[in-house]
């Protein structure tokens, strides 16, 4: 795998060739990695891909098919249990335990590999668990049962217990299911900690993509019980590899703040028949980002412009895939781009304009609005926020939306009532199709769906549409 | 409570631990004398303390003899003694495998019977029951040795059925235990059927007793429980660590499948030899463990100690109660200690389930 080269030295935990099977079933196929000291690997992958089962090969709890797990060149499965626990902690999933312990006997008992059989627990054993729980923050809770402790609670003194084997590999399944946002940071942070300073190994198996973003230094994708992408998170979590592994659109940047990536999974796409509708967007400056996503979900074709490039709507753009006419960042909209948005404008059946502010440098993006309406498309307003105060041209603007509204452009107040209009007009595109000699007077601007055959009535209809 | 504190109280369980097995071990002597003292025939207190020790090497110089009567002698030593060295011993086996059956099977409700011991010892009693018990074998009747060779057979077919290739899954344990009790009982009811005369001694078997227990059938089966109680000992922190289930217990160090094996083969070779000795004494498997749970704690360490110690204390009490308490009706009548426990022990561990329940997760 690519990963091994990362790391030729050092190497204290080597997965070599694991195959795993449940009966005649393969759970893993062909998984190989190698981690030393100090890494934090993430184990990522949608439900069944093999991740709980990796855990459970290299903690010697499922005996592979094929390969071998070396622990600093021994084979794990011809070492000892307990030499094994000396080295290596679990955090499982499942965390219900049988009697009313206390945390602190829970604590305790992970130090069990580090005693001989009828020993009892020393002050050094005491002291070793003390230290485990203050760290997780649990100390307090030492002479509770552990049944009647809150989930985040028991799931910070097993993570204790662990502590207190003292390993030098900690396994973590899923180890933040049950925790709140703060406990899952104060966990991290400090497992973190103990693998940066204490030179531990871990391998934790994550769900939330974003938290092992934020902590591992790598990562090994399965896919079906392969290693689909191994290596730095920079080369594990794009949104390609995302889109194939979990099958959701994703974006995935760097955090300005965390400086670690991040990644926001899209609702996958919805199945909405494609619509003959054709929409133009004129917005900016993020005002169009989530319609843009929302229409194309409803099956709608769409096209922006003018858009400055780097703008955020740009960059939704780019990534949904959607054609746009662009200017060159910051620069006013020239006379050769408004040509070719007008262009654009004319293959689309509506135009909409988002609640964008005006300035001088996007001036002309509302004067092509007019020369739509002028040309017969409909334009729709989404007027979210008062044209005064996102007025940066002295008054231009304002006059060119009183103009628009003159002209017969249909004003809505937020995307809901837009959505709805929209499908009013799609149900009249495909009623002119089939009738025609109807197109003109249905899809007609300036003519209000109040007046329409369709009996689709806004409660409040949108100011400015009768005129 | 400040931290250090914490840590002190800690390490002064250890003491408190040795406390309450010395506590247990008085209460255990004081209940075996005052037991010696309840029956039929009134010997006071002095005469017993005298003849006890009267058989002991050096005491018995100083022991006057005119309280050691020769007919109260064979009284306490031939009829009451063997009774309730038969009951500490059969108290001590049940709550020892009970303690070991809950621990591995993570569940409170277990109890010693769980594995098939007790329907396997049942059919072997009655079939011998049924076809005579003139036969013995170092001092125990057929009846005893059919009856410790049902309960190994029953168990040993529950946990080759359970096995699925190395493991042995607790939930198939569980179930295949259950369904060859039902097989077993099933049995058992057929030869009830066809008993005829032998009917009432097998329903007395099966309700369990101390009457007609002799030193010779004592000393036949101690040796089984003695061992089987030591080694399952060995294991008490990996009881511990079962609690937390099996695949933690793995992961700190515990070898899961040879102790979980090693451990029922103990108890369930220490509670068929109570079985065959006894008859099926209800319930002290069961609530023993349980009761002593509640009060000292589940950590086994001192949990398995304690647990034996009040079963034995528990089964003394219950068998003088199971002498005497139908003597006021009819004097020559002894109910059969099996009853006593289920009737003594059944509300008692209502009421500390429903004081404790808070603290009590199933």
């Amino acid at each position: 795998m690519r990963y091994e080269r990362l790391v030729p030295s050092l190497v204290l935990l080597n997965v070599d060739g694991v195959e795993c099977r449940y009966g005649s079933f393969k759970v893993l196929e062909n998984v190989s990695l190698s981690v030393k000291e100090g890494d934090f690997v993430g184990i990522l992958g949608p439900n069944g891909s093999g991740k709980t089962t990796l855990l459970k090969s290299i903690s010697r709890s499922l005996k592979p098919y094929k390969g071998t797990i070396l622990l600093n060149e021994a084979d794990i499965y011809s070492l000892k249990g307990i030499d094994v626990a000396r080295q290596m902690a679990v955090v499982p999933q499942d965390t219900t335990i049988g009697f009313s312990f206390s945390a602190l006997d829970i604590v305790l008992m992970g130090r069990n590999p580090h005693m001989s059989r009828f020993q009892m627990e020393s002050e050094k054993d005491l002291a070793i668990a003390r230290k485990a729980m203050e760290l997780t923050n649990t100390w307090h809770l030492s002479e509770r049962p552990i049944n009647e402790l809150s989930g985040g609670e028991r799931q910070r003194v097993i993570i204790a217990r662990a502590l207190a084997q003292e390993p030098k590999i900690l396994l973590l399944d899923e180890p933040m299911t049950h925790l709140d946002i703060i406990n899952q940071l104060e966990i991290m942070d400090l497992v973190k900690n103990l693998c940066v300073n204490e030179k531990l190994i871990v391998l934790a198996v994550f769900h939330d993509l974003n938290l092992a973003a934020r902590y591992c230094t790598s990562a090994v994708l399965l896919k079906n019980g392969k290693i689909f992408s191994a290596g730095s998170l920079d080369e594990v979590l794009t949104s390609e590899n995302i889109k194939s592994v979990f099958r959701v659109n994703a974006i995935v940047k760097k955090h300005l703040v965390t400086n670690s990536l991040f990644v926001l999974p899209l609702s996958p796409q919805k199945t909405s028949p494609a619509k003959k509708c054709s929409i133009h967007l004129i917005c900016g400056a993020g005002t169009g980002t989530a319609l843009m996503k929302i229409l194309l979900d409803e099956g709608y074709s769409v096209t922006a412009g003018v858009l400055n490039v780097l703008d955020t709507d740009f960059e939704t753009a780019q990534f949904l895939k959607i054609p746009v006419t662009t200017e060159a960042p910051f620069s006013p909209i020239t006379e050769k781009t408004q040509k070719a948005n007008l262009a654009m404008m004319r293959k689309a059946s509506t135009i909409v304009l988002t609640s964008v502010p005006f300035g001088h440098g996007n001036l002309q993006n509302l004067r092509a609005s007019i020369e739509a309406l002028e040309m017969g498309i409909p334009v729709f307003v989404v007027d979210e926020v008062p044209i005064e105060s996102r007025d940066f041209t002295n008054g231009t603007a304002t006059a060119l939306f009183a103009e628009l509204k003159r002209k017969g452009a249909v004003f809505v107040k937020d995307q809901n009532e837009l959505l709805s209009l929209l499908n009013v007009s799609e149900e009249k595109m495909r009623l002119a199709k089939e009738a025609p000699t109807r197109i003109f007077n249905h899809l007609k601007p300036g003519r209000s769906h109040e007046e329409s055959d369709i009996t689709f009535k806004p409660e409040k209809a949108a100011g400015g549409t009768e005129k | 409570m400040n931290q250090d504190e914490v840590e002190s109280a800690y390490f002064r369980r250890t003491s408190r631990w040795k406390l309450i097995i010395l506590l247990l071990i008085l209460a255990l002597i004081v209940t075996v004398i005052v037991s010696l003292n309840v029956g039929y025939a009134p010997i006071p207190f002095p005469n017993i303390l005298a003849i006890l020790a009267k058989q002991i090497p050096f005491l018995n110089n100083f022991v006057d003899s005119s309280l050691a009567l020769p007919r109260d002698s064979a009284i306490i030593l031939q009829i009451r003694l063997p009774r309730i060295i038969a009951g500490i011993v059969v108290g001590a086996a049940l709550s020892s495998s009970g303690v070991v059956y809950q621990g591995v099977f993570k569940n409170p409700m277990a109890d010693s019977y769980l594995l098939g011991v007790s329907s396997g010892a049942a059919v072997g009693a009655s079939l011998s029951l049924l076809l005579g018990a003139g036969f013995s074998l170092f001092g125990l009747g057929l009846v005893q040795v059919a009856a410790f060779f049902g309960a190994l057979f029953a168990m040993f077919l529950v946990y080759n059925i359970a096995r699925v290739g190395p493991k042995v899954p607790i939930t198939m344990l569980l179930l295949c235990g259950l369904a060859v009790n039902f097989f077993m009982y099933s049995i058992v009811s057929l030869l009830e059927v066809i008993a005829g005369d032998t009917l009432h001694s097998i329903v007395f078997w099966l309700i369990g007793g101390f009457s007609n227990v002799l030193w010779s059938q004592i000393w036949a089966v101690l040796p089984f429980i003695i061992v089987g109680t030591i080694a399952a000992y060995f294991y008490v922190r990996d009881l511990n660590l079962l609690a937390l289930g099996e695949e933690t217990a793995h992961n700190l160090g515990v070898n899961v499948e040879k102790v979980k094996t090693r451990l029922l083969v103990f108890a369930s070779m220490v509670a068929a030899a109570a079985v065959s000795l006894s008859g099926l004494i209800g319930f002290v498997g069961l609530m023993v463990p349980h009761i002593t749970r509640l009060v000292i704690g589940p950590d086994h360490r001192i949990l398995f100690p304690a647990s034996i110690i009040t079963g034995a204390i528990f089964l003394v009490v219950c068998d003088a109660v199971a002498r005497v308490i139908a003597t006021p009706f009819a004097s020559t009548l002894e109910l059969p200690v099996g009853i006593i426990t289920m009737l003594a022990g059944a509300p008692f561990f209502v009421i500390l389930l429903k004081k404790k329940k808070q603290s009590y997760a199933l």
